[in-house]
């Protein structure tokens, strides 16, 4: 009567899953536990296929909302990925053991993070401690003192300790027994330490159902981390009826890709791996010749990389690297170099002593652009599904890296090619993305257009990111599929929505997701919100996005049919309203001229709409008197851009509104609404000037310093071309030509002429 | 042994106890031409520890690891080429390397613009060269040259300050590892254990830019300004101790308050903003190092022994940090009375008599 064999491992460690081969291989087992969830013992067998590519993870998630996840992340090096695999080849089975995932959703409630990470890592369950007694020794405070005894960061000292063991016997014991160690060393808080022994129990269980149900106890072999083997020798197995009393929530789980960037980012302190490339090269290396290729593989990746951005490396640099690694590796005692040895002697020789020159080349060596792979029929989510056989289907597949990259769309439909599928090419894709933004799925950015007024051209940017696939995963609630997905958040949201201007971009998002159900359900939800009373400018923003979904529908081939009615209904409800808007203060003034700028862009846009009806109505704003002034000045404005009023309705108006005796402000006011619009038919207008000259000249001291105020403003944003045609506008009123005052102005200037230009200086529009 | 009469001993007679402990406690293996193990080397400088019941000093702190590469580049027979602002020890660290590798720093070429290839090779004895022709016994051999002879370790300060061709000299030495005297029809080879220790001045960019050929056969380390309050007090307060016993300067060592406030307002005129990061402030011209606010230091400890009451005063120390951050009288000047009001001033009362005695001087 035998033990069942317990290797220790760290997670993440091409030793361990080295050296854990070789001990499969010798022991010959007829089950092999590792340490994972142990619902979830189907998810094995897609790690296993043929075209699985590493990195990946398995993922578990809660049902209901807020969705919480739960990872499980492997990399080809991993010692578990590589147990499995072993198993597989081998016809061995294999079995997790740890605590099923329902339970360790359970366990942590409410948490709220988007991943749990620690399970990633059984050694360093340390995520934040939730009790605030923290004890002294926490495994944290014994990697730390590790560090400070050794002078180095925790993965040098496991990488020069541990990994570079090279009898598999001896890597064994080694580690077992610096698990052992640690465990005697550490107190954990005690909601850590009751989470381990529940889960050592929850293994021990799963052994002895294998116990019982046959298999010879020697012939078990386990792996799991190290921090656990002595757990795994003294706990009791868990009961029936413990086992039924452990929390658990109600959850799915499934496959994702991952990427070594989140897994340099994202993992724990302690079990940390912070370089994912380079310890493929470990493991790269191990499985070549040993260790000792290490060097070698890394230095003159590094130096390929450095090359590619752009730099000269010679061989030579990569030699003296090579050998400079081997002295320092050796002044610290191993035998072989470890990551900081590489890196400082590469440094030292390529860098010119500064760090900074290599790190381009030394991100892409150390940390590494891959990202994960899974074959099509993957048991995943079926929004998973939906999305990868989309992004065949629309070609977006080389998108799916992790460096950005950019894409243009053109939405128009391409007259050159057979299909209608490829015709709308571009469409579609566009409509794929802007579903994925509704969906809140970070995997395109749409970047602002170029050019404005274009409207089938938009812009995207696009990165494969875990945390994507994530987002991904967790729409599933809502849907099968993106679409479905899509719609049930856009009418989620239309439901929630309180105002008009919010349901109008909901019924915008859901036009440019190409979704004509969910928008004809937001313009119910707006075409009820509209009833109710709204600003101004809120029904004129809202009939202007609508107004885009008409003009520019078929683009999009959408029908906008059902939009008409509702512009027409806000239309009129605008112009009924305008008039008692257009009674406002001085602050509230802009907004107003802004909705009239949109509303007549409205009207001249849609023939449904009546002309009459609008232009009596800013013909009745330009009349009155007891309005807003700029209010007035900006209906002028838009009359005479439509050639609605002529020369001498401006001249009357002009001399009504800016003669002796109306008081600055409205004045100037109303001048600064005229010259809100058409601008170049204002300059073009002598008389207009002669008017506002003799205006001017008319005011006495007080009175002209109030009008500056207001004149200043609406001068404010004119083009310095613009304000130069003024300039000669106003020359030529008062006879002075270009060619005089260039000539004044390149004298040199007196001393009285200094003084008046000094006191000027001191003038501050605040006095006014 | 040397007159214990002299300024500055060579750092394998002031050190020689440290060196002679370490080398008879040596367990490692040798490099040839070495005297101990890079591993004692390493001991040797960062110190810290008993070895045979000597005490060993640190003689550089900070960065442990930059050390260690410096170290194991000699080991690779490379060239060093240590790089960093003023007062960042680079010339002391290349003395105690070479004062630890062959127990002789004094194998020295002093880079200058006056430098000429002759101080890196070799240069004759005119009246014998005249009397006997060319022969061994006219040759002035330059240190390079007699560290490749004795396979040791030859020092070059301040390269950058050299001109090109000086500069180019070096190449064919280091590449080849021998040195032709056409004259006399001979090559010299370089014994096993010989190398050399470079050292360059990040402010002297562009004066005299070294070649990338040049560079290629050095390994470059560069020295970074201490990275923290703490080392850098450490390494003022250690300093300090040391030069007054050298100098006997007749007062007493400086309060912990001091050498404090010294190194704060260094701190912060070379880092450009308070320690808290909270202000922003305008730097000095000059570089305001570690090395200069030793010797600062041990000025005022002169001033006090010498016209005071033996104990550093307010007083002394103002007129110290006026001559140490002043050195360029338009803008420094500025700087250091806009630091003074801005700063120093809103310190509190611990700071008041020095910011009083300041003012004093700055009217």
């Amino acid at each position: 009567m035998g033990t069942p064999i317990l290797f220790g491992v760290r997670h993440l460690s091409p030793a361990a899953a080295y050296h854990l081969r070789r001990a499969l291989d010798a022991a010959q087992p007829e089950l092999v536990l590792v340490e994972g969830p142990s619902d979830l013992n189907d998810q094995m067998k897609w790690l296993c296929h043929p075209d699985t590519q590493f990195p990946a993870a398995i993922m578990a998630y809660t049902k209901e909302a807020p969705v919480r996840t739960i990872l499980w992340p492997f990399a080809i090096y991993s010692p578990e990925a590589q147990a499995i695999l072993w198993a597989n080849e081998h016809k061995v089975e294999c079995r997790f053991m740890d605590l099923p995932s329902s339970v360790f959703l359970g366990m942590r409630p409410g948490s709220g993070e988007a991943t749990a990470g620690p399970v990633v890592d059984g050694e360093a369950v340390n995520d934040g401690p939730d009790d605030h007694e923290e004890p002294a020794q926490t495994m944290e405070s014994i990697y730390r003192r590790l560090e400070t005894l050794t002078d180095e960061d925790h993965d040098t000292f496991w990488e020069r300790t541990f990994e570079q063991i090279e009898g598999g016997p001896d890597f064994h014991q080694a580690n077992n027994t610096f698990g052992r160690q640690l465990r005697t060393a550490s107190v954990d808080d005690k909601r850590h330490m009751a989470e381990t022994i529940v889960r050592e129990a929850h293994m021990k269980r799963v052994m002895q159902q294998a116990v019982d149900s046959g298999i010879p106890e020697e012939k078990i072999f386990c792996v799991c981390g190290s921090f656990h083997v002595a757990g795994l020798e003294e706990n009791q197995p868990m009961t029936d009826e413990e086992e039924k009393a452990l929390p658990r929530a109600d959850c799915c789980a499934t496959l994702m890709p991952y990427s070594y960037y989140r897994l340099s980012s994202r993992s724990g302190y302690g079990a940390g791996n912070k370089a994912p490339a380079y310890f493929e090269l470990l493991w790269d290396a191990l499985n070549r010749g040993g260790p000792g290729e290490t060097a070698y593989l890394y230095l003159t990746r590094l130096a390929a990389a450095h090359r590619k951005a752009g730099n000269l490396t010679s061989s030579a640099e990569v030699i003296e690297a090579v050998r400079l690694a081997d002295t320092l590796a050796a002044m610290r005692g191993s035998k072989y170099p470890t990551l900081s040895d590489l890196r400082d002697a590469s440094v030292t020789t390529m860098g010119h002593g500064s760090f900074s020159e290599l790190a381009l080349a030394a991100a892409d060596t150390e940390i590494g652009k891959k990202i994960g792979f899974l074959p099509e029929g993957v048991a995943r989510t079926s929004v998973q599904e939906d999305f990868y056989r989309q992004l065949k289907e629309l070609r977006l597949e080389k998108f799916r890296t992790a460096e950005l990259q950019r894409l243009d769309l053109d939405l128009r439909e391409k007259l050159n090619v057979k299909s209608e599928q490829a015709a709308l090419g571009d469409l579609r894709r566009s409509f794929f993305l802007h579903r994925l933004r509704v969906l809140g799925v970070h995997f395109a950015n749409l970047l602002p257009s170029r050019q404005d007024g274009v409207n089938w051209g938009e812009y995207w940017e696009l990165r494969w990111t875990p945390e994507a696939e994530i987002e991904i995963v967790e729409s599933a609630l809502m849907g099968e599929t993106i679409e479905g997905a899509a719609a049930f958040a856009l009418k989620e949201r239309a439901d929630n929505s309180g105002s008009i201007a919010e349901a109008a971009a909901i019924f915008q998002d859901a036009f440019l997701c190409g979704m004509p159900a969910a928008a004809a359900h937001a313009l119910s939800v707006l075409q009820g919100l509209s009833v109710d009373s709204a600003a101004i400018s809120e029904v004129a923003e809202t009939a202007s996005r609508l107004s885009l979904v008409v003009r520019y529908g078929d683009l999009r081939r959408f029908d906008p049919a059902p939009v008409i009615p509702l512009i027409k209904q806000l239309y009129l409800r605008s112009c009924l309203t305008l008039t008692d808007a257009c009674v406002c203060d001085a602050k509230a003034a802009p907004e107003v001229t802004r909705a009239m700028d949109q509303l007549n862009a409205l009207q001249l846009n849609h023939d449904f709409l009546e002309e009459a009806r609008w232009l009596d109505l800013l013909t009745g704003i330009s009349d009155r008197d007891d309005l807003n002034t700029r209010c007035s000045g900006f209906a002028m404005a838009i009359l005479l851009e439509r050639g609605k009023a002529d020369e001498a309705l401006l001249s009357r108006e002009v001399a009504r509104r800016l003669s002796p005796g109306v008081p600055a402000d409205l004045g100037a006011g109303w001048f600064e609404g005229l010259a809100g619009k058409n601008r170049y038919a204002l300059i073009a207008r002598l008389s207009l000037w002669r008017q506002l000259d003799d205006y001017l000249s008319g005011l006495d001291d007080e009175t002209f310093r109030r009008a500056l105020v207001f004149l200043r403003r609406a001068f404010a944003d004119f083009s310095p071309s613009e304000k130069n045609d003024i300039a000669e506008n106003l020359g030529e009123i008062w006879g002075v030509s270009p060619q005089q005052t260039a000539e004044v102005l390149m004298n040199d200037i007196t001393e009285t002429e200094q003084t008046v230009l000094d006191s000027l200086d001191e003038f501050d529009f605040d006095d006014i | 042994m040397a007159d214990k009469n002299v300024q500055r001993l060579p750092a394998e007679e002031l050190y020689q106890k440290e060196l002679d402990a370490l080398i008879s406690a040596e367990t490692d293996t040798i490099p040839t031409g070495w005297r101990m193990s890079p591993r004692s080397v390493l001991t040797y400088l960062t110190g810290n520890v008993k070895v045979k019941g000597v005490d060993i000093t640190p003689k550089y702190m900070g960065n442990r690891r930059l050390v260690e590469i410096a170290i194991a580049t000699l080991v690779t027979d490379r060239a060093l080429l240590l790089i960093g602002e003023p007062g960042t020890a680079k010339s002391w660290l290349s003395e105690h390397l070479t004062a630890a590798v062959n127990g002789d720093s004094t194998k020295v070429v002093q880079g200058t613009a006056g430098t000429t290839e002759e101080h890196i090779r070799y240069s004759w004895n005119y009246a014998m060269l005249i009397a006997k022709g060319p022969c061994p016994e006219a040759m002035v051999k330059s240190p390079v040259y007699r560290a490749m002879e004795t396979g040791s370790i030859a020092r070059v300060e301040e390269i950058s300050r050299c001109a090109s061709e000086v500069q180019d000299a070096l190449i064919s030495i280091l590449s080849e590892k021998r040195l032709s005297v056409p004259e006399l029809g001979l090559e010299v080879p370089a014994a096993k254990g010989f190398s050399v220790i470079a050292t360059a001045n990040t402010r002297d960019k562009g004066v005299n830019d070294m070649s990338a050929a040049l560079k290629r056969r050095f390994n470059i380390v560069v020295l970074p300004t201490p990275s923290d309050m703490e080392t850098e007090l450490d390494i003022v307060r250690t300093r300090v101790a040391q030069l007054s016993n050298g100098l006997d300067l007749n007062a007493r060592q400086p309060d912990e308050d001091t050498v404090e406030k010294v190194v704060t307002i260094f701190r912060e005129l070379r880092g450009g903003a308070t320690l808290d990061g909270k202000q922003k402030l305008k730097t000095t011209s000059g570089v305001l190092s570690t090395a200069e606010a030793i010797s600062l230091l041990a000025n005022s400890m002169a001033l006090a022994g010498s016209f005071g009451d033996g104990r550093v005063s307010d007083g002394d120390l103002a007129a110290a940090l006026q001559g140490a951050v002043v050195k360029d009288e338009e803008n420094d000047k500025v700087t250091w009375k806009e630091y003074l009001e801005n700063v120093m001033k809103k310190r509190g009362h611990e700071w008041l008599p020095l910011y009083r005695a300041c003012r004093e001087l700055n009217g």
